[in-house]
Formats: C-alpha cells, structure tokens, sequence
C-alpha cells in the first residue's frame, strides 16, 4: 500500500500533508493494509500517522546544518555526517571530490570491490533538480525553506556545465517548464509525476529517492530502491535489443579500481528526473561513473547524460552518496531497515520489503489530475 | 486433550507434512556456495500449468486440462472458504489480483509462468520476480520473524537448511493475493513452509506446505519442478506492468 499520499496535489492540500513533501509522498511503504476497499476507514489513522511524520520532519530540517559550511558549495570536503537518526531531507551542502584510482579496501570473492551495503544521497531529494535544497520552484507553500541567496544552498547536480543547467534543447526546455508550472496544479495526466503514482525511480532519480542497498553476486551488482530495482551485468554481454525500453534501463558495467563504470542503454525516459521535470528521451545514452572512496564510507555518482533528441550537447551530473551501517540508527527516508531478532549480540541490518502499486493502477486512487 | 497439546500435536503435524519429502540426493554434481551449501544462484520458471489451477481440472477456455499439484487432488476448504472460493472462480476474470499486477506473493510468484532469480549469498536468497520486479528476501542467517510484524505481500521469510534441502518458514503476510487465475486463495493468517531442493543441477524441486485456520481444514501441500534458464545471455526483462495503464503519459515528446 502506498499510505504515503501521492502528493500530486489537488489544490490546496493540508500544509501537513503538503509538508515537506519528502516523507509524506508515494514511498513503497511495508505494505500495512489498505486495500482499495478498505481505504475509507484507514485513511483517517494514516492523517494521524502523516501528522506525526510531518512534526518530525520539521524538526529535523530546523535541525539541519545549512549555515554550517563556511566554504564555497562544493569546492571543500566535508566529513559525512555520522548516523544521528535524522530523517531529514536535506543534509549536507558540499561534499568531497573522489578520485578514480586504486582500490585498496575490501573484495569480493570474484574480485569486486566489495561495496555492498546501504546507501544515500547526501544533499536533497527530488524536489529540484538544478537548485537540490532550493524546494519546488513555485511552491504556493514555502515551509520555512531558506528564502536566503542561491549561494547558501548546495550547488547544481549538473556539474558540466558550468552554469549547472541541462543543456535542452528549446522544445525540451518548454517542456520542462510546462511540467514545472503545472506541478502544483496537474491538469493534464503528464503533469503528475511518475513517482506519485510508485512507478520505478529510474535512472537517475532513484539515486535522489530514498536510500537503498546494494548487494554484489559474481558478476553482477544490484541496486534495491526504494522504488525499483536494477541490475548491473559485468560478465561482458551485449545489451539488450534496442527496441526494448525500460524504467531502469539496461546496464553493463565493468570495475576500474575503485570506479564502477556503466553503460546505460534502453531507457524508457519515463521517470523524469524529479519535481522539477527534467528528462531523457528514449534515444538516451548515459555513462555512469561510481567512483567509491577506499574508505568505504561514500562514493560519488557522476554520470554523462548524452540524447540528441532532447539536449544540445552531453553533459554531467554529480550525486554524492553515503554509507550507512548498522551503527546508525534506522530512519524513515536514508536508512529504511529494522534490526533483525536474533539470539546473538550482533546488529544486523535488514531491509524491508517496499512494494508500493497496489494502489496506483491509473491515477491511483489519489493521485488525480486538478482542474 | 487440552489445548496447548493440541496446538503441539498440529504443529507436529504440520511439521511433518511439510518435511515429508523424500530426501534422495540429487543426480550429478550440484552448484554450492563457497561455504559448501547449496547454490541456487540462476533464472528459474516451471513449465507447469500450475498458475492456471492448482486443483485438478478439465480444460475451459482460459484454461488447458491439468491434472494439478495439490497433494491428494484438491484444497481442504473451509466451508465458508469454500464459498469465497467458488465466487472468485466466476469473477477470475476481473478479480484475480495478476490483472492488477499486484505481487504475485508466496507461493504464487514461484510456479507463475514468468522467470524469477535467485542471488544467493551465504546470509540469504534474493528472489525477483520478472513480474513486477518485486523483491523477496529469504534469510539464511539464523535470524528470526520479528517481534513488530507488518503485513508484507511477501512475508517474512526466514530459511535454514536440513542437509541440501533449503527450508523456508514464511509468514505475516497480507490477503491481498490469490493462489492462481482459479481464485484459489488464503487469509492474512496464511503460513507457509517451502523445501527447495536440486533434483540436479539444473532442476529445483518445490514444495510448499499451507496452513491458513481461517481459510483450510488442515494444512495441505503442492509441489512443482522449476527448471534453469539456460539460453545464452538470457536475462530478467523487468516488467513492471502496473504502470502501463499511465505510461504512455511520459516522458514529454519532441513536436513533430
């Protein structure tokens, strides 16, 4: 059940269930009960439980260390922050640059650098895609956003280039605009976005979606999202036939010391980026570099988006990523696991299952154009 | 008798049901994980017709003649089950929760007739289906069902080997699912116990013991064949068909 009120938003919403809109949208959820049939009554203890979310959140985020760094976005490491159970959405404003090079840390027994584990975007969600910790661009709610210069927020995830915008070509900005300026108010079916209805996060999205685990096999790594699920092949096959398109793409990749290198084909584009409604088309080709640090701790997603359909020359983007262990405390939106009951002493980390459709065949049930 | 023992004697029961496969070892040689158990890494499918009907049936028109896999031919319904039983018969054809692509849950996922995976490492089995491409894990790590249980479309799956044999313990699942197109089907109650063993090295035996108080008389078994994808490069395509009612929606297109 997808409890998690599908934000598209009939106006106007609740400031509680518009909140943040992080915690309280389309999240694949362990499944608690609703059935169609039943969402009547439940809805009723899921404001309540949206309430209480929305309490924590706030707090959170009045938490959150925006004024910390005293150094230009993006230019100075920054330690990952250490556990602390935050939920929060937006975290860090700068992260470290990593270098491709040796690995030296752990491997698998076919040799891969052994990176399996739990992970999460380190600055911000989906929001925005340009201005990470900058909220939905015409939001008619603010939320305490920081309304400060463009400066004290983190930088682009377009690193290139350098003015941090996709380089669309006009038709595809127009359209990108039209999604944005109807985001608040959908009228039109396209306007919601994908993830409200639990599709797939996609490529790059579910990156910038909750977090998600990592598990490595012999020739192979396999990202559980929140929302979806991808494999990597590494065993050298061809891609699949052109023809075939899909939420996740399909992926062949190869280890450069500590870099995962993939090549990322059949894109079905559907995903969006985000909020803000940037995009790919199907004729998309994106080459994804994971460079982990030896450390173990983070690694950095930094990936060249080339379609000529949709931009006017291929160009990159960074997302910074941390680790999380079973050291830190479980949290509703990094680190969405429970600790296993066992008879020893150990903290085992488990992952719960997030499906989350049931109640989105079409608009879903809530999740309906405006207008 | 009182009623602790009588819980017992059923659980004997039921333990021996679902552990009365045979146990003869399998022919040839066997994939096995470094730690010596065995591998059931690989993309797996029956060519049963299960998913049609687990019961024995004649053939209809959504549906070839089957003998079915249920041990001793059919499901001990309740009576009142059985009633629900006969009503999503005659409405399988809007009912049946495939339609929807809803998750397949346990057992059904296993003898649906699209391909699955198994990734195994030595703490526990991922399961994905093509269908949907949802995700189940089964622990092999000596953890247990826990304490604060959601009701999961899944279940929660804790495994442990006898020999060669991989037995699964499921539970805490949801109602939501059904047990094939026939409207066979199971409460939130339902508690699963699977054997999984390598019949060689490139046939699993299946079998699943149900127990559902709500639902059946007693607990019953079926037991299916699934046999490893072996054509060159072949892969899990994700099918993740409950967005195909809203996709043609996206992603914005170039004017012509």
């Amino acid at each position: 059940m997808n409890p998690h009120l599908h934000h598209a938003p009939e106006a106007p919403l609740p400031l509680w269930e518009r909140g943040w809109g992080e915690g309280l949208q389309a999240t694949a959820r362990p499944s608690l009960q609703p059935s169609p049939a039943r969402g009547e009554r439940v809805h009723a203890r899921l404001r309540q439980r949206l309430v209480k979310t929305a309490l924590i959140v706030a707090t959170v985020l009045a938490l959150s260390p925006y004024s910390d760094a005293q150094t230009p976005p993006g230019t100075a490491p920054t330690p990952y922050r250490s556990g602390g159970g935050g939920g929060g959405i937006s975290q860090e404003r700068t992260y470290p640059l990593i270098d491709s090079g040796k690995w030296t840390g752990k491997r698998l027994r076919d040799g891969q650098p052994d990176v399996q584990g739990h992970w999460s975007n380190t600055i911000a969600n989906h929001n925005n895609w340009t201005d990470p910790q900058g909220g939905i661009p015409g939001d008619p709610a603010t939320r305490g956003r920081p309304a400060g210069p463009r400066e004290e927020r983190a930088i682009s995830r377009v690193t290139d280039p350098a003015d941090g915008q996709i380089p669309f070509q006009p038709w595809a900005k127009a359209a990108q605009e039209d999604f944005l300026a109807h985001f608040h108010n959908p009228t039109q079916p396209q306007y919601i976005e994908p993830l409200a209805r639990c599709a797939p996060g996609g490529v790059p999205k579910s990156f910038i979606w909750h977090g998600y685990e990592i598990r490595q096999y012999p020739g192979l790594v396999v990202f559980l999202f929140n929302s979806g699920t991808r494999f990597v092949y590494l065993d050298g096959r061809p891609h699949l036939p052109a023809n075939i398109k899909l939420w996740n793409a399909d992926s062949r990749g190869r280890w450069e010391g500590n870099t995962l290198v993939v090549d990322v084909t059949n894109h079905n584009g559907k995903a969006l980026f985000g909020r803000t409604g940037e995009f790919i088309s199907e004729n998309g080709h994106i080459t994804e570099r994971y460079v982990f640090s030896n450390d173990g701790k983070g690694y950095n997603y930094v990936a060249t988006f080339d379609d000529p359909t949709v931009y006017t020359r291929p160009w990159t983007a960074t997302i910074p990523a941390r680790r999380w262990t079973a050291d830190d405390k479980p949290n509703g939106w990094h680190f969405e696991t429970r600790l296993a009951k066992h008879d020893g002493k150990e903290r085992i980390v488990e992952r719960e299952e997030r499906i989350c459709h049931e109640n989105n065949g079409g608009f879903g049930n809530t999740a309906q154009p405006g207008g | 008798m009182k009623l602790p023992s009588l819980l017992a004697l059923g659980a004997t029961v039921f333990a021996l049901m679902a552990g009365a496969a045979g146990a003869a070892a399998p022919v040839g040689k066997i994939p096995r994980l470094p730690n010596g158990k065995p591998d059931f890494s690989g993309i797996w499918e029956t060519t049963s017709a299960a998913d049609h009907g687990l019961e024995p049936h004649g053939g209809r028109r959504d549906a070839p003649p089957f003998a079915g896999i249920v041990d001793g031919g059919s499901i001990p319904y309740l009576p009142k089950a059985l009633e629900q039983r006969r009503k999503n018969f005659e409405q399988r054809e809007q009912a049946d929760p495939r339609l929807k692509c809803y998750t397949l849950g346990v057992p059904r996922g296993v003898y649906y007739r699209e391909p699955f995976q198994l990734l195994q490492r030595a703490e526990d089995l991922t399961q994905v289906f093509q269908f949907g491409h949802s995700v189940r894990t089964i622990a092999t790590n000596g953890t247990q069902h826990p304490d604060n249980p959601n009701d999961w479309w899944l279940g929660d799956s804790r495994g442990r080997w006898d020999g060669d044999t991989l037995v699964v313990d499921v539970k805490h699942f949801n109602d939501e699912t059904w047990l094939d197109r026939s409207g066979n089907f199971h409460s939130d109650a339902l508690h699963v116990v699977e054997r999984w063993r390598y019949l060689d090295a490139n046939t699993i035996e299946y079998r699943a013991t149900l127990e559902d108080p709500q639902v059946y008389s007693r607990p019953w078994s079926l037991s299916v064949l699934l046999h490893r994808h072996r054509e060159a490069n072949f892969q899990l395509v994700e099918n993740y068909c409950y967005t195909l009612d809203y996709d043609a929606h996206y992603p914005p297109r170039p004017p012509k």
